[in-house]
C-alpha cells in the first residue's frame, strides 16, 4: 500500500542577500522604488519576513521599516495586513503595497525623512535549494522528520510554497490532501494563521494537529 | 575535518557545504589579505583553508607583503574609508599601487576564484591575467557606509573592475554597478578563542594576569582603536562602580598592520590612572586561549564601538552564553537583538545603564546570553560563512541565476 504512495521530500532553503543597489529615505522613495524594483526584491521583502528568528512588531520589511525608522505607526499597521499569500502573483502583491501607502499618502502627504544611516535597503536574495536527504511515505514518519527538521525547510514548504505553486497551499497540506487522503487534518491546517507564529511557532501547530488526526484515526480507524 | 562540527553547526550549513563542494571539487580557492595574525579575517582564514582543502577545493592563502610605510598609508585609508578625515597624498595612493605590484612577484593569483580582503590589496586586480577563467571578488570587512569621499572614490576606481564586491552589511553597500553580496564574518566554534574550556583553564588564565575573581566582572576584547572606544568603556564602568563594585578588564591584541595601536593604548592607560580595578591587557597575537577564558570569567561583555566593520568579539561572547552590550553601529545590530540576547546602546550613560541592569539581574543575563548562544550558532558561526562563499561561487559560475536547485 505504501508503496503506491508518492513520498513527501524535504528540501531546504537557503537564501544570501543580494543588494539592489536602492535605497529609500522617505514613503516617497520608497514607494517610487517600490513600483520599480525586481521582482525578487519585492518578494524577499514581503514574504521572507519569517526566516528571521525574532517575529518583530510587523510581518513585512516594508512595514518595519514604516514602524520603527519612519515613525509612521499607522502606515505600518496598514503595510503589514497586506497578505502576500492571498495574491497570485508578485505583481499583484507589489500593486497592493503601493496603493496601501498611495493611500496613506492621501491622508498624510508630507512625511518626514529618515535620519542618515536609517533608510530602506532594497535588496533581493540568491537562493539555493536542496534535499535534506528525508523522504517519507506515512504520517508517522512525517511527524518524526518534522519534530528535527530544520526551520528553513518549514518555511520552504509552510510559506515559500504558497507563491511557489500559485495555489495558496502550502507544499505539506498538498501532500496531506492528494497523497494521504486527509482532509480533515488539511482544513486544521488552513486555520492556522501565518502570520502570527514563528516558524517554531508553526511548527509546534502542525505536530498538534497530526497528533490529533492521528489519534482520531486510532480511536475509529480509517478504512 | 568539517565532520566535527556535526552537532555544533546547524545540519542545513554542512549538508549545503558538501553539496556544494561536490559541484566545486577539484577547483581553487585564493584568498589575499595583509596580514597573518590580528583581526577577525586571519582569524577565519587560518581555519577556513585546511577545512576547504579537506573537502577538495584547492585553498590557498596569501599575505601581501608591505613596510611600514605601506601600512601607516593602508591604516589612513581603513580611517577615511570609516568616515574620520584623512590626508592621503596623490604620492600615497601612487605607493599603494607599486606595493601591491610588487606583491604580483611572489603570489601564483591562477585559480578559479580569487578573495580580495580589504583595501590593502585592492589593486591587486590590476595585475590579473586570466581575465576570463576566473571569478575576482572584493571582500569588504569595515563600515564604508560613511566615507571620506575622495578616499572612497579611488578605491572604488579598484572595485569596479572586480565582479562582485561582498560587504559584511547592508548599509555598508555602495550602489556600485556590479553584483554587491553581503555575507557576514563568522566565528569558529572549535578555535581555540571559542572552544569549551575547563574551569581550571579559566583559573590559569586569571592567575597568569593576576585578575581576581573576587568582583563582578566587565570586559571589552577589542584592538587599541579610537574606534573601540576604550575611553569610553572607562567612563561606564567609572557609573556603574558608584552602584556595584566591580572590576574592568580592557584586553586587545595589536595587528601588524596597525600601527596607531601603541598611542591608543597609552591614552587608555594614561586615562584609567592608577585605578587597581581597571586592568589592560596587551596581549600577543595568537593569545586566543586567554582571550577565551577572559570572557568566560566575565560577568557582562561590552563592545562600546563607535565605529564597527563587524565587532565579532560580540559573536564569541554571545557563544559563552554571557550577556553582552554593544554600541548600535556596524554589524553589531546584525548579532544582538535589542532586549532579546542583549542591549544595544548610543551612549556612555546607555551602556552603564544597561550593565547595572545584568548586574542587578542575573535570571535575565542568564536568559539573554542562552538565547545569544543560539543566535550565533543559526547565524555566525564558520560554518554557515564557508556556506555563503561557496553559494556565492558557484550562483556565479551558474551565470547569476537567482533560484539555484541542487
Amino acid at each position: 500500500m505504501e508503496d503506491a504512495i508518492e513520498p513527501f521530500e524535504f528540501k531546504q532553503a537557503v537564501s544570501i542577500l543580494k543588494s539592489t543597489g536602492k535605497r529609500a529615505n522617505s514613503i516617497h522613495s520608497l514607494r517610487d522604488l517600490i513600483s520599480r524594483v525586481s521582482d525578487e526584491s519585492i518578494f524577499h521583502h514581503m514574504s521572507q519576513y519569517f526566516l528571521k528568528e525574532h517575529i518583530l512588531g510587523y510581518t513585512n520589511d516594508f512595514a518595519q521599516w514604516a514602524g520603527e525608522s519612519l515613525e509612521e505607526r499607522a502606515l505600518a499597521e496598514r503595510l503589514s495586513n497586506v497578505d502576500p499569500y492571498a495574491f497570485k502573483t508578485i505583481a499583484h502583491t507589489r500593486k497592493e503595497v503601493m496603493r496601501v501607502i498611495d493611500d496613506y499618502l492621501s491622508e498624510f502627504p508630507e512625511p518626514r525623512c529618515v535620519l542618515s544611516g536609517d533608510e530602506f535597503y532594497f535588496n533581493e536574495t540568491i537562493t539555493l535549494i536542496f534535499p535534506v536527504g528525508i523522504k517519507v511515505k506515512n504520517l508517522a514518519d512525517f511527524l518524526m522528520a518534522l519534530r528535527q527538521i530544520d526551520p528553513g525547510s518549514i518555511y520552504f514548504h509552510f510559506y515559500e510554497a504558497r507563491i511557489r505553486l500559485g495555489k495558496g497551499i502550502d507544499d505539506f497540506s498538498r501532500w496531506f490532501k492528494n497523497s494521504l487522503n486527509r482532509k480533515t487534518l488539511v482544513k486544521r491546517i488552513k486555520t492556522i494563521d501565518p502570520f502570527m507564529h514563528n516558524i517554531d511557532g508553526i511548527r509546534e501547530h502542525i505536530i498538534e494537529m497530526i497528533e490529533e488526526d492521528m489519534m482520531r484515526d486510532m480511536r475509529s480507524p480509517r478504512t | 575535518m568539517i565532520n566535527l562540527y556535526s552537532g555544533i553547526a546547524p545540519a542545513r550549513d554542512l549538508q549545503l557545504i558538501h553539496k556544494l563542494c561536490e559541484k566545486l571539487r577539484g577547483k581553487s580557492f585564493l584568498h589575499v589579505n595583509s596580514t597573518r595574525e590580528g583581526g577577525g579575517v586571519s582569524e577565519i582564514l587560518q581555519r577556513m583553508i585546511p577545512l576547504l582543502k579537506d573537502l577538495n577545493i584547492d585553498a590557498r592563502w596569501e599575505v601581501i607583503k608591505g613596510d611600514a610605510k605601506f601600512f601607516d598609508i593602508t591604516k589612513k585609508m581603513h580611517n577615511g574609508l570609516q568616515g574620520n578625515r584623512e590626508e592621503i597624498t596623490e604620492a600615497m595612493w601612487k605607493y599603494h599601487y607599486e606595493v601591491n605590484r610588487a606583491n604580483i612577484k611572489h603570489i601564483d593569483f591562477n585559480a578559479d576564484a580569487v578573495l580580495i580582503h580589504d583595501p590593502q590589496p585592492v589593486p591587486l586586480i590590476e595585475f590579473r591575467k586570466n581575465k576570463k577563467n576566473s571569478l575576482w571578488m572584493w571582500r569588504c570587512h569595515i563600515d564604508v557606509s560613511n566615507p571620506v569621499p575622495e578616499i572612497w572614490a579611488r578605491i572604488k576606481g579598484y572595485v569596479l573592475n572586480y565582479r562582485t564586491a561582498i560587504f559584511s552589511v547592508a548599509k555598508f553597500s555602495r550602489a556600485l554597478p556590479i553584483d554587491e553580496i553581503f555575507i557576514t564574518p563568522s566565528i569558529d566554534p572549535l578555535s581555540e578563542k571559542n572552544r569549551d574550556l575547563t574551569e581550571l583553564e579559566i583559573q590559569t588564565v586569571m592567575k597568569k594576569f593576576e585578575l581576581p575573581m573576587d568582583k563582578p566582572i566587565l570586559l571589552q576584547v577589542s584592538r587599541f582603536d579610537k574606534f573601540k572606544d576604550q575611553i569610553g568603556v572607562i567612563k561606564v564602568y567609572r557609573i556603574v562602580k558608584k552602584y556595584t563594585d566591580c572590576r574592568l578588564i580592557l584586553a586587545g591584541s595589536s595587528a601588524s598592520d596597525d600601527p596607531e595601536g601603541e598611542a591608543m593604548l597609552n591614552e587608555v592607560r594614561e586615562f584609567a590612572g592608577n585605578d587597581p580595578d581597571i586592568h589592560i591587557l596587551l596581549l600577543p597575537p595568537f593569545s586566543d586561549r586567554e582571550i577565551n577564558a577572559l570572557q568566560r570569567a566575565a560577568d557582562v561583555v561590552l563592545q562600546k564601538s563607535i565605529k564597527e566593520g563587524f565587532g565579532l568579539t560580540v559573536s564569541e561572547a554571545m557563544w559563552k552564553e554571557k550577556p553582552v552590550i554593544g554600541g548600535a553601529v556596524g554589524g553589531i545590530p546584525l548579532q544582538i537583538i535589542h532586549g532579546v540576547n542583549g542591549f544595544l546602546v548610543y551612549s556612555v550613560e546607555g551602556a552603564a545603564f544597561r550593565t547595572r541592569q545584568f548586574l542587578n539581574n542575573s535570571d535575565m543575563a542568564r536568559r539573554m546570553g542562552k538565547k545569544g548562544k543560539e543566535f550565533v550558532k543559526n547565524n555566525f558561526l564558520i560554518t554557515r560563512q564557508i556556506r555563503d562563499y561557496l553559494s556565492i561561487w558557484y550562483a556565479m559560475e551558474c551565470k547569476g541565476k537567482s533560484v539555484l536547485e541542487l
